[in-house]
């Protein structure tokens, strides 16, 4: 990597970075909180998160040439390409940052203008729309030397990573890890192996650095120790009230997502749990009257995460555990220094979108009995097929076993052109009354 | 004879049905176990029960594969098999395995995707031997004789399959498209004995020189039977395709192994590229470019399905390439069983018009 690149890069890093923090905290005007607001204390972790993905996303402006670059998919083995020191950026999370800012039609209009299909993912739109113009909430994304890519989520990745890899001539990676019709079994275990270790002279070639097991395997101790944490921090929302909701934890998981494998995402964690467990000492809730506790499932409507949250918090109903926001916790357990290889083949491959739908199915009784569930709403996302597909038979399963009252809801994760204010509205007052007769 | 018509015959004969999803699966290891894969892409029905398990917005192969189902219209089968095409083919394993409660037992072929690396051949190996193992469960042991019989027959109906595709490349085969569609996807459910025969008998009555009209290529899933019609109606000729049902299901070479295995390995690895199997964009490009070079043809018509992930990725990319070619375009958003309506039938003819 070019020396000036790299001093550029760590001058940001250890200066710019921490004087730009400095001056977006200075200038963030404090709103007084509501006294008729139905959310308890805003938490503390909030600001520093916002510190911590800013910083990312402004690093990343200099990471290229002064680090190996790389675009990674949300479930892919990280762990293997920081044992590289890649830089390492996440469409998906990107995807929603825009979701959130309400610039998908935007992006995901450029994308089309170009050829794509409207009815393709739209966290790949956006990000084709952004590989197409350049734009970006974030000021500027670093071009890929690398493609990483896992098809453990869903197989949209694969289609959408090989345009990237054709339009960017960078190559390519996938983690290609057999679907769990069944339980996994040994051959799938081997196949997995063999990939990750023959993708290692590739990541010499294109990181220029060598590989060294002991830093993978410390890679791979920090990453557990941070989705155990994350798993912790889940747990907490067992408790009533639950001090956080499950759309404080949509924002939260961004450093598990993007910083997994770093120090700075186990230091995060662990503040962030440490403030939790204070707030459940003092009885704080996220919300003053937790009157109902619902269960998400599915990827968050990113540009409805605010009025959802107000929504529901109104009525005193607080969403207190997601089949989403569990996935990064669900396998960490199978994490194992000892067999970094193997461990990271049983982590990835068992993630909630590579199983059956039966496995999703314990997964949520469990979590509805464990996190004394009231309620579920089911997002159908029109970009997420594999989270999707099936999910008309688990609620009807669900209702006739738990007798749980639930909605779904037509809508799409980061594109609003597919999402219905009046429709969506209408079931969840219908949703509303039946979870208030329930009791 | 109707497809229908002739399963039960097979039925009744003592040979076993099993259904089959899109798209890559060992077939020659179901014949070997007398049982026949039948191919479930487009089955002709009205969805009406399907949508209280999907979505809106899944694909009508899916759709219309579950409706089948629901319908009771495949009662007669010995088993399922879901080989891992997309998330939709996926879940609906699932789906069918779990919730319907179906006493029909349903098996799931997992094929490695590309970029290939050294392990991918052994996996894909113990993953037919895997499939074989499951359906030794349901049926018998596999007879080894048989199994390299069979796949010296599958190969035998490969080699016609791509006689008939040079002959119609070449203008040597006097049939209209529909016609030869029509005996191609034949594959998708006959014995392989019929099959072979039968493919010999078209073979033999259709060589001569075909009439002159122009020419276009085939991309998407499936052939459509009213685009087929309307295209012979028009004096189009398809002279070559890539489409999922058909010639991205033909290796480009055959295996030479010894070991029957060792020889469905190597034609798994031989398919033309394709989205399903990780294939590298350029590498489809080439290989439909191959076929423009190859050909007589001005125009591409891309019979898309809507919702379809795998395809839809990358046709922006092979646009490019074929404008680029100077090759005429024409993009279908198409279901199956789909009528033709009139707008999509002007199309259609507007295009043709700009080929002539």
């Amino acid at each position: 990597m070019p020396l000036a690149k790299r001093l550029s890069y760590h001058v940001m890093k250890d200066l710019g970075a921490p004087l730009v923090m400095g001056l977006a905290a200075k200038s963030k005007k404090k709103r007084p909180a509501s006294t008729r607001s139905p959310f308890g204390p805003r938490l503390k972790c909030a600001v520093r998160l916002k510190e911590i993905m800013t910083r990312h996303y402004f690093l990343a402006r200099y990471a290229k040439g002064a680090k190996p670059v790389a675009w990674v998919t949300s479930g892919a083995p990280v762990e293997l390409l920081r044992a590289f020191d890649f830089y390492t950026i996440y469409p998906e999370n990107h995807g929603a940052l825009c979701g959130a800012q309400r610039l998908g039609p935007e992006y995901c209009g450029i994308a089309e203008d170009h050829g794509y299909h409207q009815d393709l993912c739209s966290y790949a739109r956006i990000d084709l729309g952004h590989a197409l113009s350049g734009k970006t909430p974030v000021g500027k994304l670093p071009q890929p030397d690398l493609l990483f890519a896992s098809n453990n989520i869903c197989q949209t990745v694969l289609y959408w990573y090989r345009v990237l890899a054709h339009r960017l001539k960078v190559p390519l990676l996938l983690f290609d890890t057999p679907y769990n019709f069944k339980d996994i079994r040994r051959e799938d275990i081997h196949y997995m192996v063999d990939q990750l270790k023959e993708m290692i002279p590739v990541l010499e070639e294109v990181s220029g650095n060598d590989f060294n097991e002991e830093t993978f395997s410390r890679v791979i101790h920090s990453a557990k120790d941070a989705s155990l944490a994350w798993g912790q921090i889940l747990e907490t929302m067992q408790h009533k009230p639950a001090p956080m909701t499950i759309f404080d934890a949509f924002v939260h998981l961004a450093p598990i997502v993007s910083l997994r494998g770093l120090p700075v995402a186990l230091e995060y964690y662990q503040t962030l749990l440490a403030e939790l467990r204070d707030r459940i000492d003092q009885g704080i809730g996220a919300i003053r009257d937790e009157r109902k506790r619902l269960m998400w499932d599915n990827i968050a409507i990113w540009y409805k995460v605010r009025d959802f949250s107000n929504l529901f918090a109104e009525r005193g109903m607080n969403f207190v555990t997601a089949t989403y926001t569990n996935a990064w916790a669900e396998t960490s357990s199978h994490m194992d220094v000892e067999k970094p290889f193997e461990s990271m083949a049983r982590t990835y491959a068992q993630v909630i979108l590579n199983n059956s739908l039966n496995h999703r199915l314990e997964l949520m009784e469990r979590l509805i009995k464990d996190y004394q569930v009231d309620g579920l709403v089911i997002h159908s996302a029109r970009s997420c097929k594999p989270y999707s597909v099936g999910q008309y038979d688990l609620r009807r399963i669900l209702m006739d076993r738990l007798e749980i009252p639930s909605v779904i809801i037509e809508a799409d994760i980061t594109d609003f052109r597919a999402f219905s204010e009046e429709q969506t509205r209408t079931r969840l007052e219908a949703f509303f009354e039946t979870l208030e007769a329930s009791f | 004879m109707t497809r229908s018509a002739y399963l039960r015959r097979q039925k009744e004969m003592g040979r076993r049905l099993f259904g089959v999803f899109p798209a890559q699966y060992p077939r020659e290891i179901f014949w070997a176990m007398n049982a026949i894969p039948v191919e479930i892409w487009d089955p002709p029905l009205e969805t009406v029960n399907a949508n209280a398990h999907l979505q809106p917005y899944i694909c009508s192969v899916v759709r219309s594969g579950l409706e089948l189902i629901l319908q009771g219209k495949a009662r007669m089968l010995d088993g399922f098999l879901f080989p891992h095409t997309c998330d939709s083919i996926q879940n609906l394993a699932s789906i069918v395995n779990d919730y319907l409660g179906l006493e029909i037992p349903c098996c799931f072929f997992y094929h490695p995707k590309a970029p290939f690396g050294k392990g991918s051949r052994d996996y894909y190996l113990s993953q037919l031997k895997s499939l074989t193992g499951e359906l030794e469960k349901l049926f018998e042991p596999v007879d080894p004789h048989e199994l390299k019989r069979r796949v010296g027959q599958g190969m035998d109906m490969q080699k016609r399959l791509a006689d008939a595709y040079e002959l119609r490349r070449m203008g040597a085969l006097a049939v209209s498209n529909t016609s030869f569609y029509r005996n191609v996807r034949l594959a998708e459910y006959l014995h392989p004995d019929d099959f072979v025969s039968g493919f010999e008998t078209f073979l033999a009555v259709s060589k001569g020189e075909n009439s002159k009209g122009p020419a276009i290529i085939l991309s998407g899933i499936l052939p459509h039977p009213e685009i087929l019609h309307l295209l012979d109606q028009q004096g189009v000729r398809v002279v070559d395709d890539d489409l999922l049902n058909c010639n991205r299901r033909m290796p480009l070479t055959l295996g030479r192994a010894q070991d029957p295995y060792e020889i469905l390995v190597e034609n798994y690895f031989a398919m033309p590229p394709c989205p399903t199997r990780g294939s590298p964009i350029q590498d489809r490009i080439d290989f439909m470019m191959d076929k423009v070079r190859k050909s007589d043809a001005q125009g591409i018509i891309f019979c898309g399905i809507k919702f379809c992930e795998p395809e839809w990725f990358d046709v922006p990319q092979m646009v490019a390439a074929a404008k680029d070619a100077g090759m005429k375009i024409l993009l279908l958003d198409l279901e199956v069983n789909q009528p033709l309506s009139g707008q999509l039938a002007t199309r259609v003819e507007a295009f043709v018009e700009m080929l002539t």
